[in-house]
């Protein structure tokens, strides 16, 4: 076949045009309108939600650094942060309007002078709203959801001391000022109940009561017999709330209920997580390695197969109690080995439970908290999530 | 062996009641001294790590422990929670350059699986600068909680100090043990 030069020139033509028409832009399709200017602003955080949880990150490879995560556990979304410097307490306010931290800074990052402070947090804007100085004797110690504690009116914050005598000082919430100081016969830990009461556990086993005044001073002091055995099956110091007063748990699976709602402490029998004669030693462990749901009675603990001196290990298996009848209603495997062992464990505390855990390859892990389906793993939630705190 | 002890434990106490006279450091402290003579005694802790090799009572040593002083698992590290300072600029027994030594000591027992004697080990922290980060080491052989604490590994034993930062934890032979 041969082409007729002839008629191949317009169609040459045409092509050409159509070429340059493209490359000028003259065909393309219509050009959006320019996008708007943008505004620097501040985001506002939405509505609180039961489901939002601070993850403390203790930062342990600069432990001068940590901080608390707030996050959503049904958008999956970091909503922001709040500092805490060095070895913090925390605990928010009984109204979870605010979050006080006591905490170390360093005035040239880790060196020059330090102060020992405790600051409160908005927690409807993360904003910084005021700070009490302390003296330089603040108990430095792990996570614990009783370092400090709010009077449960809320009038004064308890703050433990260790130097290493303990001892506790009263902070004035409204006066922003340290009103009062006491010893604790070396009992630490601060757990409010009552009015304005603050307890310690000692190291006998006892629990040191401690009422204070109008002006945040001591009035009356009692001591609890022993409740637990500190030699051979010692409680972690990181109990779980409960509706009458707190959950401990020991070393070998012992829980310890302590009802604070009276005028003296009462101890109800101890019931244990694990058979009397354990076959392949099933203990709790971690960093927060229990979680109460209040009204659903709903213990979920962190546990782990192993000897003696392993308390602090993570645990592979989620175990979940019901408190009433003391039965195990569920095991849910975590899988360590794609997620890590889970270290800190917390529920939300509204009827459509989540549980979250943090685990040794800083994963925050998303369960449905009455049937352990997983929602959710949040990959390379901080550096070392040691610690969860409902809002 | 008693008067180096002695000594150890006097400096610590000297300096601890240069900051207080509160009457809970007397049985606190008695207790820590009644403590060093019974189990291993721990340094200064950071909890939650990965454990190294968890042992049982029953054994005496870790069944992996090794003479690396860079490895959790050195038999002198027996019950030592923090960062290593053989891996931060200083060696099993001295603090990096630069770091202060805590007044504040937990004395223990370790047993050298090379040689089957048990040694008294002070445990010190080095102070004075942010934590090292490196070696991360968690052993927590007759651990106990804070509130018994000549037994606890988790409060910062940096605390007496003047810069109160904790930067890494050294193992020091004192001697062997029962001479």
């Amino acid at each position: 076949m041969r082409f007729n030069k002839t008629l191949m020139q317009p169609a040459i033509i045409a092509l050409s045009l159509a070429q340059a028409a493209l490359l000028s832009g003259a065909w393309a399709a219509p050009v959006p309108a320019p996008l708007p200017a943008e505004h620097l602003s501040i985001t506002q955080l939405p509505v609180a939600s039961p489901h939002w949880i601070y993850v403390y990150d203790e930062a342990f490879n600069n432990e001068t650094d940590s901080r608390l995560n707030l996050y959503d556990g049904d958008s999956h979304r970091l909503l922001g942060q709040i500092d805490s410097g060095y070895y913090p307490g925390f605990t928010p306010s009984p109204d979870g309007h605010t979050m006080a931290v006591a905490t170390t800074y360093w005035a040239r990052g880790g060196h020059g002078p330090h102060t020992d402070v405790i600051e409160f947090t908005d927690t409807s804007s993360l904003a910084i709203t005021g700070e009490v100085v302390l003296a330089p004797t603040r108990a430095q110690g792990p996570p614990t959801s009783y370092n400090i504690a709010y009077s449960k009116d809320q009038r004064f914050i308890y703050s433990t001391n260790l130097t290493p005598a303990a001892s506790m000082s009263v902070i004035d919430v409204e006066k922003k000022q340290v009103v009062a100081d006491f010893d604790t016969d070396g009992c630490v830990l601060a757990i409010a109940s009552l009015e304005r009461r603050v307890s310690s556990i000692c190291e006998n086993g006892r629990l040191l009561s401690v009422t204070t005044d109008d002006t945040g001073h001591e009035v009356a002091r009692s001591f609890s017999d022993p409740f637990f055995d500190v030699d051979h099956d010692p409680v972690f110091i990181q109990a779980a709330p409960s509706q009458q007063g707190a959950l401990f748990l020991s070393f070998l699976g012992v829980v310890h209920p302590v009802d604070l709602s009276g005028m003296q402490p009462r101890f109800s029998a101890p019931w244990s997580l694990v058979d009397a004669k354990p076959v392949h030693h099933w203990r709790p462990g971690g960093t927060q390695m229990l979680a109460l749901h209040k009204t659903l009675g709903t213990l979920y603990v962190s546990m782990h197969q192993g000897g003696e001196g392993t308390h602090k290990m993570g645990g592979s298996q989620i175990w979940v109690f019901d408190t009433n009848t003391h039965r195990r209603v569920a095991r849910w495997p975590i899988d360590p080995a794609k997620y890590g062992a889970a270290l800190a464990v917390q529920v939300s505390q509204d009827l459509q439970p989540l549980l979250f855990v943090t685990t040794d390859t800083s994963t925050l892990l998303i369960l449905d908290g009455k049937t352990g389906h997983l929602l959710h793993a949040e990959a390379k939630m901080g550096q070392t999530p040691w610690y969860l705190i409902n809002p | 062996m008693q008067q180096r002890i002695d000594r150890l434990l006097e400096r610590a106490s000297r300096r601890v009641a240069q900051r207080t006279s509160r009457r809970g450091f007397l049985g606190l402290f008695g207790a820590a001294l009644t403590g060093a003579t019974l189990l291993p005694l721990l340094p200064v802790s950071r909890g939650g790590q990965a454990l190294a090799e968890p042992t049982s009572p029953k054994v005496p040593a870790s069944p992996t422990a090794s003479d690396d002083p860079v490895s959790c698992d050195y038999w002198k590290y027996c019950a030592i929670d923090g960062f290593l300072c053989a891996c931060c600029g200083g060696s099993s027994s001295s603090c990096p350059p630069g770091t202060t030594p805590s007044p504040i000591t937990w004395i223990g027992t370790c047993h050298n699986p090379g040689d089957g004697r048990d040694y008294i080990v002070s445990y010190n922290d080095c102070c004075g600068k942010t934590s090292c980060g490196a070696c991360s080491c968690n052993r927590n052989e007759g651990e106990k909680p804070m509130y018994r604490l000549s037994l606890n590994n988790d409060a910062n034993w940096c605390m007496a100090n003047d810069n109160p930062n904790y930067h890494c934890s050294v193992s020091v032979l004192l001697g062997v043990a029962g001479q």
